[in-house]
């Protein structure tokens, strides 16, 4: 084993906890508040999941294991989403009979691979005297390697056993000693033990009334939170010899894990996942109205906004609340036609910033956002102000009422009614209308420069737009005005708390957790809410890995928002 | 706080049914040889072939105004009514060129049979029958069978670049090849299952053996999860057991007779007899499993078509003949494109002749048909119309029409093999480059 | 006194506003006009000709008619004439495999010089046949007018709104075919440019005024990169388009914009096209834009010119300079193929398009022989906003053009085994 130089971003986000250890520690005499709050306080925990991988994860684990090089040829069903969480769905989702044929294309398909002529030298440990002989001692090693990579665990001696057995009997009937082991590998990447994540408990609990995940299942938990794949053999290393039980190894394996090249990876998929970036699959935009859509553009939008994210946060380790004022626009050739902006290079992205005259500032000025909470034809200040609040602030939004008449709404061509904001003044008297629409339409009215695909426009059917707007009594005018609204809004940054540990632990949190909740909020805020120093806190607290023996799951999977992310 | 565990388990079904489509499949399936199971049990292989036809079409007449299950077929495609539950229509798919030059009647096709455009004859093989072919015409007489029915010897199949597989222009020629000497009995061969699946089924039993274990380590709501998981691991090993049964034994098979001596060349006329009597003995040897794999071509990418008492081929029409103002269009080339439909209604007349299983014959098989060009007379290469008719033994949906609003052709390449069993996930080169296969085939 | 002060501030300030929101209300409106600067893509490019010769009497003698037997296309072609019972095709299958097989067999295509004078290629001489384009010379020539000191003589058309003096010769060469008629084909070349085989690209520079400027910078370039379309294949506006590196396809000009129509000094241009797969240049000297731009940022318009009869003929009718996009000169067969296939398919004679296009030459003499040498040529254009830089980068396509297959010194000046290096 051996220590990696430690970069300066990591550098930073252990400046920054020892930053709240001093904060901590010299305002204990002033205040009795302080102290606590950066302690991390006693939890309830939760119950132990089982998680089925994403393809995300499933991806990443395969390329980790044996190489980005391997093709995955699998048709990969529609993630289930909950609680406006991919990562919460994998806690409900089940395993189709189609989803098990695709597994088994794509793990036929990988061990062929693995095993072939061309590519055995690189995964089997050793070799067979003759092809033909069947090498008991070559296939333990190769089954205990790979065994404990799929399944992220040491493998019992029974398991080996089993695995044993299978390559043997198919050592008998195929008489190929490679032909075995690639099919002990099919059965290893059908497993249940790789393809859902079996959390499992401790046998001895760590305090009375309380258990831990035991040592395989938190290095696996960290693993999938912070590179979004299975444990490295490090980490497998340091589960196996117990060394992970300490908090010294655990925080190093954190830091190793947060300076390595997949976590970046790990932060676009919380952020894929909290944008809905699923919903594009489905998006559908008038050809007539909006030439310029197309799925390069589709791909391409989500890109920008996932770049613009990281380069803030990791790169230049902001503040996550500038990501709703951030001017900065990476762009590429077909995003130039979108957003009407000179994009000199040809074959990659252009670094820049919006033009003045659009006046966007955030990501929800992004087309990622306008064009993905819009209609297929026009924009909708009712689905962006719904989506500002529930993907930004996790307020749930109920859906419409069944009986109601949109025909008003909906004639865009009205000269009477040239603008939305026209249009939606509906919402606004109709008591019907108006419990709800007041929440979300005032919002979305700031974004309406920005047409049903996100191109700057000052007008509509020949009228002046006008782009003021209200978010929970603020008044302001435009995205920018948003922006700011957004990122001084409380609920902003405690949402963004809420959400990443639902990320990471696949459930909702606990009335038991609560206390462990303001302390990450507290944690986030001292850090000058850098979202690595919130992984970070999460990822070497005791409640991330605390377990509430027999816990009631209905619990956990229990919510206070709405999961649905595409109501009209 | 509400019910987490109805909700969880609503939320569940409602997974299950949007990930369901694939359900109806179940019954149905197909193994490293390509061989389906009808919902009957017999196992019943399935077939893919291509059908081109020369110089594209006349728009007007061939898309659909309507898109998706509901449209009204335009008057080209009327003679196909009988078949339109059992045809998928695109429209609006494109050759992208990135910039490559057109080589007219060339491009295109090879573009949309290999996903990557080329300025010339230097195919980027193998194309995409070669591909399936190889996955599911391993173990019949002849890897393909190719078919030429204006008197042209060409061929849009290749396996590598410089050599087509040569077609069959003559049907006598054609009969003897499939069925003179050589001619193998299909209900004589000795069946011999296949020891990977023999091993791969073994495999998965293995995998079912760790039910007891992992059920007692997790909690009522996650052991319906698991139960889920371990009977679809249950349903899989059982079509994997179906395959281990000798396949369904060919019924209804007389040898047919030699065909006629007829007039082969490139006159409309001639061509649709010649057409339909290669189509029936093409028929034929698929039904007998002489072969799986087909390549149809009815006239030449620059089309030789003539009709009778004129000297003028339709590939020079297309260049010459001036558009009629009054229809909007090349009167005389159209007349070119609705013959290519018939020919095709006369094709798949052809295949569903023949009983097979539950259904016909060309109920397991998935036929490509597809032009060069889409507008002849301009060479353009974007919007090409294809078709896709049969299910593959259930394998594609059809009964559509598909607006590609300017996608690449290549996506309907991709979602072929991949219906047909490839493992491959993405296709294509530079922008005809994708990983997006069509939803509404795979269903 | 007080109050006047701040009355006439105010009044200054209040007239200041209104002229300050004015500027600002007409930059806002001129969302393609950045600093004084505009791009624009060519979304659309045909012959400026004129109604078809059935409507406007243009052909009196008829239309144009191609080879009586398809092997008068080569010189010697004794033995090569169709034969009884043989067909069309066998016919055409035997000629190609002659014209390829030989090289002691000339065609006419290639070498139209050699050819008879053919008296079946028909040209417009109707009689007040009104046309499509602009006056170039600023002279109305007759060529039984009084005698001026024009070297070249030639008969001017009326323009279709009654100017008078308009140079489109060309439009008498090809008036009387029937392929440049409304229903024909030639005249849809633009269909390559759509397909992102060649581009063309125009900029402006230093207007101080969109509508009214009297010096404006006028750049007219061959595109390096392929025009952008939405799914209904229609070209995009607000694309970004690198200017073609090779100096040859850049053109720089001075120009004015009176009345929103910007009209520009002429300037030798030269764009790229394609045809069969054969790359071409397609120069135009002495081109001029003459074009009227909206609100929007559309033009529309003529590009006209004078082309040298051997380039023009080389581009539309022979192909034999014609290469495959590495510079290498296409294959021979290729290129005689298709000049020799768009004769037949057409319906004129080589012969008679080269000695029509010389009959019609309206400028550029040749000092010793007095031979005119280019002819009066226009285009009807179309341009959409964008955004058009100058940079060399890499093609969108470098795996094809390391194969050949696209285009060198487009996207790098830099010569092809040089740019292989990076």
């Amino acid at each position: 084993m051996f220590v990696k130089p430690v970069g300066t971003f990591a550098r930073y986000v252990m400046g920054a906890a020892l930053a709240l250890w001093l904060i901590a520690a010299t305002s204990a005499g002033a205040s009795n508040a302080a102290p606590q709050l950066l302690a991390e306080p006693q939890s309830s925990g939760g119950p132990a999941m089982l998680r089925r991988l994403t393809e995300a994860q499933y991806r990443a684990t395969i390329a980790d294991v044996f190489g980005p090089d391997i093709p995955i040829p699998a048709r990969f069903e529609r993630a289930l989403r909950a609680e406006g969480l991919i990562a919460m769905g994998t806690s409900e989702a089940g395993l189709s009979a189609f989803a098990m044929e695709q597994y088994n294309t794509a793990a036929s398909s990988i061990a062929a691979v693995v095993l072939s002529a061309e590519q055995r030298q690189r995964f089997v440990p050793c070799a067979p005297v003759v092809a033909e002989a069947f090498n008991a001692h070559c296939a333990r090693k190769f089954v205990q390697r790979y065994g404990a990579r799929l399944y992220r665990r040491t493998l019992e001696a029974g398991e080996v056993g089993g695995l044993l057995d299978v390559a043997r009997s198919a050592h008998a009937r195929l008489n190929d000693f490679y032909a075995a082991l690639e099919f002990t590998l099919v059965g290893m990447l059908v497993a249940p033990d790789f393809l859902l994540r079996i959390e499992q408990v401790q046998g001895q609990p760590a305090e009375a009334g309380h258990s831990r995940l035991d040592i395989f299942t938190r290095a696996t938990r960290l693993s999938y939170f912070l590179t979004g794949s299975a444990p490295d053999e490090e980490l497998l290393q340091a589960a196996a010899d117990g060394s992970l039980d300490a908090h010294e190894e655990l925080a190093r394996q954190v830091d190793r894990l947060m300076s390595g090249p997949r976590y970046t990876g790990a932060v676009r998929e919380f952020f894929t996942d909290m944008l809905r970036f699923d919903l594009f699959d489905d998006l559908a935009k008038d050809p007539l109205i909006y030439p310029a859509f197309n799925p390069t553009v589709a791909a391409d939008a989500q890109e920008q906004t996932l770049r613009t994210i990281t380069d803030h946060l990791l790169v230049n380790e902001g503040d996550y609340r500038e990501l709703f004022t951030t001017r900065a626009a990476p762009l590429t050739r077909s995003l130039g036609i979108v957003y009407r902006q000179p994009v000199p290079m040809r074959n990659d992205w252009q670094e820049g910033e919006f033009s003045a005259r659009s006046g966007r500032a955030g990501i929800q000025s992004h087309v990622s956002f306008l064009a993905l909470h819009s209609h297929p034809g026009r924009s909708s200040p009712t689905l962006r102000g719904k989506a500002i609040r529930e993907v930004f602030l996790c307020q749930h939004m109920p859906d419409p009422p069944v009986d109601v008449d949109f025909t008003g709404i909906n004639d865009d061509t009205s000269t009477a009614r040239p603008t939305a904001r026209d249009r939606l003044r509906a919402h606004a008297t109709e008591t019907q209308c108006k419990g709800c629409h007041w929440l979300m339409d005032p919002a979305g009215l700031a974004l309406e420069h920005y047409d049903g695909l996100g191109t700057f426009r000052t007008r509509e059917n020949g009228a002046a737009i006008d782009v003021s707007g209200a978010l929970d009594s603020r008044e302001f005018v435009a995205a920018a005005g948003l922006g700011e609204a957004l990122s001084e809004h409380p609920q902003a940054t405690s949402c963004l708390v809420r959400r990443m540990y639902r990320f990471a632990t696949g459930r909702a949190e606990l009335p038991g957790e609560h206390a462990y909740i303001e302390y990450l909020n507290a944690t986030f805020a001292a850090a000058g809410y850098r979202v690595p120093a919130l992984m970070r806190a999460i990822a070497l607290s005791d409640a991330f890995y605390r377990v509430v023996p027999n816990a009631d799951k209905s619990i956990a999977v229990g919510h206070d928002e709405d999961a649905t992310g595409d109501s009209s | 706080m509400k019910n987490g565990n109805r909700r969880g388990f609503l939320r569940g079904m409602l997974g299950g049914a949007a990930v369901g489509m694939g359900l109806p499949l179940l019954d149905l399936f197909l193994d490293g040889n390509g061989k389906a199971f009808a919902a009957t049990g017999q196992r019943i292989p399935v077939r893919f072939g291509t059908w081109i036809w020369g110089c594209g079409f006349v728009p007007e007449k061939w898309i659909p105004t309507a898109t998706g299950t509901d449209f009204e077929l335009p008057a080209d495609l009327q003679p196909l009514a009988p078949y339109r539950d059992r045809l998928a229509l695109f429209s609006g798919f494109d050759v992208k060129l990135d910039g490559v030059p057109n080589k007219p009647h060339v491009t295109g096709c090879l573009g949309l049979r290999t996903g990557i455009p080329v300025p010339n004859d230097r195919v980027a093989a193998p194309t995409l029958d070669v591909l399936i072919g190889d996955v599911i015409g391993r173990d019949t007489r002849f890897r393909s069978v190719e078919v030429s029915t204006s008197g042209i010897q060409r061929s849009y199949s290749f396996r590598a670049a410089g050599s087509a597989n040569p077609s069959e222009t003559s049907p006598l020629a054609l009969y003897q090849r499939l069925f003179g000497e050589g001619f193998q009995n299909p209900n004589a061969a000795q069946f011999t299952p296949d020891p990977r699946t023999m091993v791969h089924k073994s495999v998965l039993s293995a995998v079912s053996e760790d039910r007891q274990r992992l059920m007692r380590s997790v909690g009522a709501e996650d052991r319906r999860r698991l139960d889920e998981y371990f009977t679809s691991v249950r349903q899989f090993e059982q079509q994997l057991a179906l395959q281990l049964e000798p396949p369904a034994p060919v019924q209804n098979f007389t040898l047919p007779e030699p065909p006629e001596d007829l007039t082969v060349d490139s006159e409309m006329e001639h061509v649709i007899e010649t057409h339909r009597l290669m189509a029936g003995l093409l028929a034929r040897a698929l039904q007998c499993n002489q072969t799986r794999v087909f390549n149809v071509l009815l006239s030449d990418t620059t089309s030789n078509l003539r009709r009778r008492g004129s000297s003028t081929t339709h590939h020079t029409l297309t260049h010459e003949e001036p558009v009629n103002p009054a229809l909007g269009y090349q009167e005389q080339v159209g007349w070119f494109a609705t013959q290519s439909m018939l020919a095709w209604r006369d094709f798949l007349d052809a295949l569903d002749a023949i009983p097979e299983g539950d259904g016909t014959l060309l109920d397991n098989c998935l036929v490509l048909a597809h032009s060069d060009c889409s507008i002849a007379k301009s060479h353009a290469v974007d919007g090409i119309p294809t078709m896709v008719a049969g299910n593959a033994g259930g394998r594609v949906r059809t009964g559509f029409h598909l607006a590609g609003n300017a996608d690449p052709i290549s996506r309907i390449g991709l979602t072929l093999q991949q219906a047909l069993g490839l493992p491959v996930e993405r296709w294509g080169a530079n922008s005809m480059a994708t990983d997006r296969n069509i939803r509404e085939l795979l269903g | 006194m007080i109050s006047n002060v701040i009355c006439a501030k105010s009044l200054f300030c209040a007239l200041l506003c209104a002229l300050l929101f004015t500027t600002v209300q007409a930059r806002a409106e001129a969302e393609f006009l950045v600093d004084g600067s505009a791009g624009f893509v060519v979304s659309s490019i045909r012959y400026a000709l004129a109604a078809d010769a059935e409507e406007n009497a243009g052909c009196p003698e008829g239309m144009t008619t191609g080879y009586a037997d398809k092997s008068e296309v080569f010189i010697v072609h004794d033995g090569l004439q169709q034969r009884d019972g043989e067909s069309e095709d066998e016919h055409l299958k035997r000629l190609f495999g002659v014209a390829f097989g030989a090289e002691s067999v000339r065609n006419l295509c290639m070498n139209p010089e050699l050819g008879r004078e053919d008296p079946g290629f028909r040209v417009v001489t109707g009689e007040n046949v009104p046309v499509f384009g602009i006056d170039m010379d600023g002279a109305t020539s007759s060529v039984d007018g009084p005698a001026v000191q024009d070297a070249c003589p030639h008969d001017d058309f009326a323009g279709m709104n009654g100017e008078s003096g308009i140079d489109n010769q060309y439009y008498r060469v090809v008036g009387c075919s029937a392929q440049y008629q409304s229903t024909g084909l030639s005249n849809s070349f633009e269909l390559e440019m759509l397909s992102g085989s060649w581009g063309m690209l125009i900029t402006l520079d230093g207007v101080d005024d969109i509508a009214n400027d009297d010096e404006v910078q006028v750049g007219i370039f061959a595109s390096a990169d392929p025009i952008q379309l939405s799914p209904n294949r229609e070209p995009l506006p607000y694309a970004t388009y690198a200017l073609h590196q090779d100096p040859r396809f850049q053109a720089r000009t001075t120009g004015r914009i009176s009345g929103g129509v910007l009209t520009t000094d002429p300037v030798d241009v030269r764009i790229e096209w394609v045809v069969n797969s054969i790359r071409l240049d397609r120069p135009l000297d002495d081109a001029r834009l003459h074009m009227i731009l909206d609100d929007e940022g559309v033009m529309d318009g003529y590009l006209a010119g004078y082309t040298n009869v051997e380039d023009l003929y080389n581009y539309n009718y022979s192909f034999r300079n014609g290469t495959d996009g590495t510079g290498n000169l296409a294959p021979l067969r290729l290129r005689a193929g298709s000049a020799i296939g768009k004769a037949f398919v057409l319906g004129y004679t080589c012969e008679g398009a080269y000695q029509a296009l010389y009959e019609f030459a309206d400028a550029d003499p040749d000092p010793a022989t007095g031979r005119c040498r280019s002819i009066s040529t226009q285009y009807q254009i179309s341009a959409l906003p964008a955004f058009v830089v100058n940079e060399a980068t890499a093609s969108s396509n470098a795996e094809l053009d390391a194969a050949g297959f696209g285009r060198t010194g487009v996207y790098d000046a830099r010569p092809a085994s040089e740019a292989e290096g990076r």
